[in-house]
């Protein structure tokens, strides 16, 4: 009896603690919420009077606007050429020994590490160094080398789920290497691509550390016009965008959970 | 010679694009390696002589004490969101109901997709002075002066915790969710209570988890820039700021790579001691 | 019973049809050796299959075997020696040139592809023509009894039915050989019967040359043609079922194929084709094979089958004196184990366990554990080899 009534306890107290914490995650985009519907320019809790102006604000200012667009572009270019470089080079990991193997994941797997400040500063020197600064593609390079490694980690992972039997099952009914890969590797592959480019594409989108160094006022991403206006502005905006970039990155993730399983993408799936 | 069947086949075309952006990795660290050492030519961009004058530069007090605090705020931040993760990590990966499941791992990660910006914004608008916490505060009359979150290192750490935890979360949970759930049975059945159980079972096996949690929250931290920077507001000096302030702002990318290279080897260094000094607990999860 | 003709043999091979009184062999392997890095993983292995024959590669769990299929198969190079099927020389050539039909332990089914598909894969590889491509499937699900299932994902077929469906996929390239691996061993026990048969039927109504890999003796002893015992990278004996059951050329052999007890004994004398040794005090003649090196007086092992000893009253002239330790209950029959005295065999060690196998159940009334018993050891049936080292 004391054992269990012991067990209950833990077990609620538990739970409460586990509430508590998830309620400090989702606090802020709670909080912002509030402030982004909040008619006046100053904040003050609670609102006295709600509007959405602040949501109209936010989609007509200008460097948003084009900050948006960039973000897109660089996002779209940046995650397909991640998943291209990825996919390709996580295959070659599994599958296949070569010279320098260790070396080559290493390098590409160090901007997990490497702070992102130092990889943004190197590639703007570099780039100042090549007469390539501000422009599109020293931010393109940039984004590609911080969400590599999450791609090649999400491809990896799908690809110790396939059998390499069934390559070799193909191979014996005269499928050639090409063939392989086309009729049967890369359909399995098919969910670990689309979440590894969903990953890319997320993280792209919202990357910031070293968008900051690359990127100038004609190609500033999203990101660093957001940080620009916080500089700046004291009002209610910047809530409004944050509300629209929380609604939409949940979405995703509920849309990417429903249909592929981010516990497996992630790895935090119960084994038994 | 023997002739040999192609066992690699395309190997240069999956490998190639890896090695250009490997390349281009390796180019801008040699970048930061080269103008770290020349010298500094006011108003441009270019680099004088060679010169170890950055480095020297470094042991200015206000650079050793950015690197001292960095490695503070950096430790603390970690340690806090092991032990905020942990449950979360738990109750995630044992959690019976499919809903549950869905509704922690979304909410546990998806600030992990928002980005540093919208992050911090969030925060100085819970934390400002007449933000959401001192505006509830006052309501209820517990304060009468709004207490100061903004520009101190608590607000910076809190707010670093938040950034931080769904690393800490997905790498614990992934952890635990490779522990078989019998070891657990196993000792209970052996007269050891839930909490004795997870103390004596659960929690060494997964050791390997909290030690990668640890050092990739510090690794991320360590690499945090808006947070420090805004809630921050210059009272809270770290080397990201810093090598902001001097390689944007004044343009001396001399010192601006000599303190990244810096940064860079404390955070190595770091890491490389925190994993050395954690593996006989690591060793404690077997495999 | 297949009324129509369904052709997915190699046309040569036939039965009563060959052209040549001798045809090259299916295969053949002339010296090949495999390492992986330091370990020899095959040592130098010389070996032929016959055209329609079935052949088992028998052995433990890294005896080789499954290298051997793997460098039949093309998924590894030898490093050392040639390959050939049907007579050409493949070593270098990759898998997707051999003509060879696989069923994989899991039966590597293609998850996102349905029956009819997986099955007509090797076909699409070689760009026959779609409607050739759907008779010929159609003929082979036929052939394994499954019709009805063409449109199914391999996901909703039951073991036996994926394990019908690899099979089909292997044959219908009509490859040179069916390579077997493991097929059986995901089945459960009745349908693995079930199975072995009827793929034993497919494989004799065909004449399709199969090299099948297994550690189960049993499997090997019902369905081949002849047996290649291996283990530690060698092949240790190549034989028929009968062969190498009843006349085993060594010890792992002896002590591999089938339930066995072993015996210490002596050497007494060898004389031609024949040897004589005594276990304890009872002699008895063995084939002198492996005993032709050692000295009179020497020690050696006799084996024996539990089926062919026989419990007599304890002190019996002729027999062995053994105490019951436990007696196991297995339905058609009682496993008696037993400790023998061998106190008076110099160099043996102090006692021996052995198995006695005794149809019905009466013995578990009669034998209570701490039973003293004589054992007779049959005249004949007998094989006997140096010991170990």
């Amino acid at each position: 009896m004391r054992r269990g009534l012991r067990t209950r306890i833990l077990g609620i107290s538990g739970t409460l603690l586990v509430a508590l914490i998830l309620a400090f995650i989702v606090l802020p985009a709670f909080v912002v919420t509030l402030a982004a519907f909040n008619d006046r320019a100053i904040l003050s809790f609670p609102p006295a009077k709600y509007s959405t102006r602040w949501f109209t604000r936010a989609l007509t200012y200008r460097d948003f606007q084009t900050g948006l667009w960039n973000s897109l572009v660089v996002t779209a270019w940046a995650s397909s050429i991640a998943l291209a470089v990825g996919t390709g080079f996580a295959i070659a990991l599994k599958r296949y020994a070569f010279r320098l193997k260790d070396t080559l994941e290493g390098v590409l797997l160090s901007p997990l590490i490497v702070p992102h400040f130092t990889i943004g500063l190197g590639l703007l020197v570099l780039a100042t160094g090549l007469g390539a600064a501000r422009g599109f593609a020293v931010v393109v390079v940039t984004h590609v080398i911080v969400v590599l490694p999450f791609v090649i980690r999400s491809v990896y992972i799908s690809l110790q789920n396939i059998d390499e039997r069934l390559e070799l099952a193909a191979a014996s009914l005269g499928a050639r290497p090409g063939r392989v890969l086309t009729t049967i590797t890369l359909p399995l592959l098919a969910p670990g691509l689309v979440s590894g480019w969903l990953f890319a594409a997320i993280l792209s989108f919202n990357e910031f550390t070293a968008s900051l160094f690359v990127t100038g006022q004609a190609t500033q991403t999203l990101p660093v016009a957001m940080y620009g206006y916080v500089r700046e502005f004291a009002d209610p905006t910047l809530a409004a965008v944050s509300v629209i970039y929380i609604a939409v990155t949940a979405a995703l993730l509920t849309v990417a959970n429903t249909f592929l399983g981010l516990g497996k993408v992630l790895n935090v799936e119960q084994g038994r | 010679m023997r002739p040999a069947i192609r066992r690699r086949p395309f190997l240069p075309l999956f490998v190639t694009p890896a090695v250009l952006v490997a390349a281009a990795i390796v180019a801008a660290m040699a970048a930061i390696l080269r103008y770290s050492l020349h010298a500094y030519v006011p108003g441009s961009l270019d680099v004088g002589g060679f010169t170890l004058e950055n480095f020297a530069d470094l042991t200015r007090p206000i650079v050793l004490r950015a690197l001292r605090d960095t490695v503070l705020i950096c430790f603390e931040t970690a340690l806090i969101t092991l032990v905020v993760g942990y449950p979360v990590a738990y109750a995630l990966v044992r959690t019976r109901s499919v809903l549950l499941k869905s509704v922690i791992l979304v909410t546990a990660v998806t600030p992990l997709f928002l980005g540093e910006v919208v992050r911090t914004y969030a925060w100085t608008v819970v934390l400002g002075n007449t933000g959401f916490v001192n505006a509830m505060l006052r309501q209820v009359g517990l304060i009468e002066r709004p207490i100061q979150f903004m520009f101190t290192e608590l607000g910076v750490i809190v707010a670093l915790v938040h950034v931080t935890l769904p690393v800490m979360v997905i790498m614990l949970a992934a952890a635990l969710a490779h522990i078989d759930r019998d070891y657990e049975r196993a000792a209970q059945s052996l007269g050891a209570g839930p909490v004795r159980a997870f103390l004596t079972v659960t929690l060494p096996l997964s050791m390997p988890g909290v030690v990668a949690g640890f050092t990739t929250a510090f690794a991320w931290t360590f690499s945090a820039f808006a947070t420090p920077q805004v809630i921050g507001g210059g009272k809270v000096g770290v080397v990201s700021t810093l090598v902001y302030q001097l390689g944007l702002s004044s343009f001396n990318f001399p010192v601006a790579a000599s303190l990244s290279l810096a940064g860079l080897v404390l955070a190595l260094g770091t890491m490389w001691a925190v994993r050395r000094a954690a593996r006989p607990f690591e060793a404690m999860g077997g495999h | 019973m297949l009324s129509k003709a369904v052709d997915l043999s190699p046309p040569a091979n036939l039965p009563g049809t060959a052209p040549s009184p001798r045809p090259a062999p299916a295969v053949r392997l002339d010296g090949v050796v495999k390492r992986f890095g330091t370990v020899t993983a095959l040592e130098e292995t010389w070996l032929q299959v016959e055209q329609g024959e079935f052949l088992t590669l028998l052995g433990p769990s890294g005896c080789g075997k499954t290298t051997l299929l793997n460098l039949m198969a093309g998924f590894l190079e030898a490093d050392a020696g040639e390959i050939f099927i049907g007579g050409d020389l493949v070593t270098a050539t990759p898998p997707y040139e051999r003509q060879i039909g696989i069923v994989f332990q899991n039966y590597a089914l293609f998850p996102h592809m349905s029956v009819a598909k997986n099955v007509g894969y090797g076909l699409r590889m070689r760009g026959v023509g779609k409607r050739e491509i759907a008779e010929r499937v159609g003929q082979a699900l036929d052939l394994v009894k499954l019709s009805g299932l063409a449109d199914r994902s391999p996901r909703q077929l039951s073991g036996g039915q994926q394990q019908r469906v690899a099979l089909a996929r292997a044959l219908v390239i009509r490859p040179k050989v069916l390579l077997l691996d493991e097929p059986f061993s995901a089945l459960d026990k009745n349908l693995r019967g079930a199975m072995q048969v009827e793929l034993k039927e497919i494989q004799r109504r065909l004449g399709v040359t199969t090299v099948f890999v297994t550690h189960d003796q049993g499997e090997a002893l019902s369905m081949s043609d002849r047996i290649v015992v291996m283990s530690a990278g060698r092949i240790r004996q190549i034989g028929t079922p009968d062969q190498v059951y009843r006349h085993p050329q060594d010890r792992f052999v002896a002590g591999f194929i089938g339930d066995v007890n072993r015996l210490p004994a002596r050497l007494e004398a060898c004389a031609g084709e024949r040897a004589t040794v005594t276990i304890r005090d009872l002699r008895r003649e063995v084939e002198a094979g492996a005993l032709r090196d050692c000295a009179p007086g020497a020690a050696v092992d006799v084996f024996v089958r539990p089926d062919h000893l026989t419990l007599r009253p304890a002190g019996e002239p002729g027999t062995l004196p053994a105490r019951v330790a436990a007696l196991v209950y297995q339905g058609s029959h009682i496993d008696l184990h037993a400790d023998l005295d061998l106190s008076a065999t110099e160099g043996a060690s102090a006692g021996g366990r052995v198995v006695v196998r005794m149809p019905g159940q009466g013995a578990l009334a009669t034998h209570a554990p701490g039973t003293e018993i004589g054992l007779l050891v049959p005249q004949a049936g007998l094989v006997a080899f140096p010991p170990e080292g």
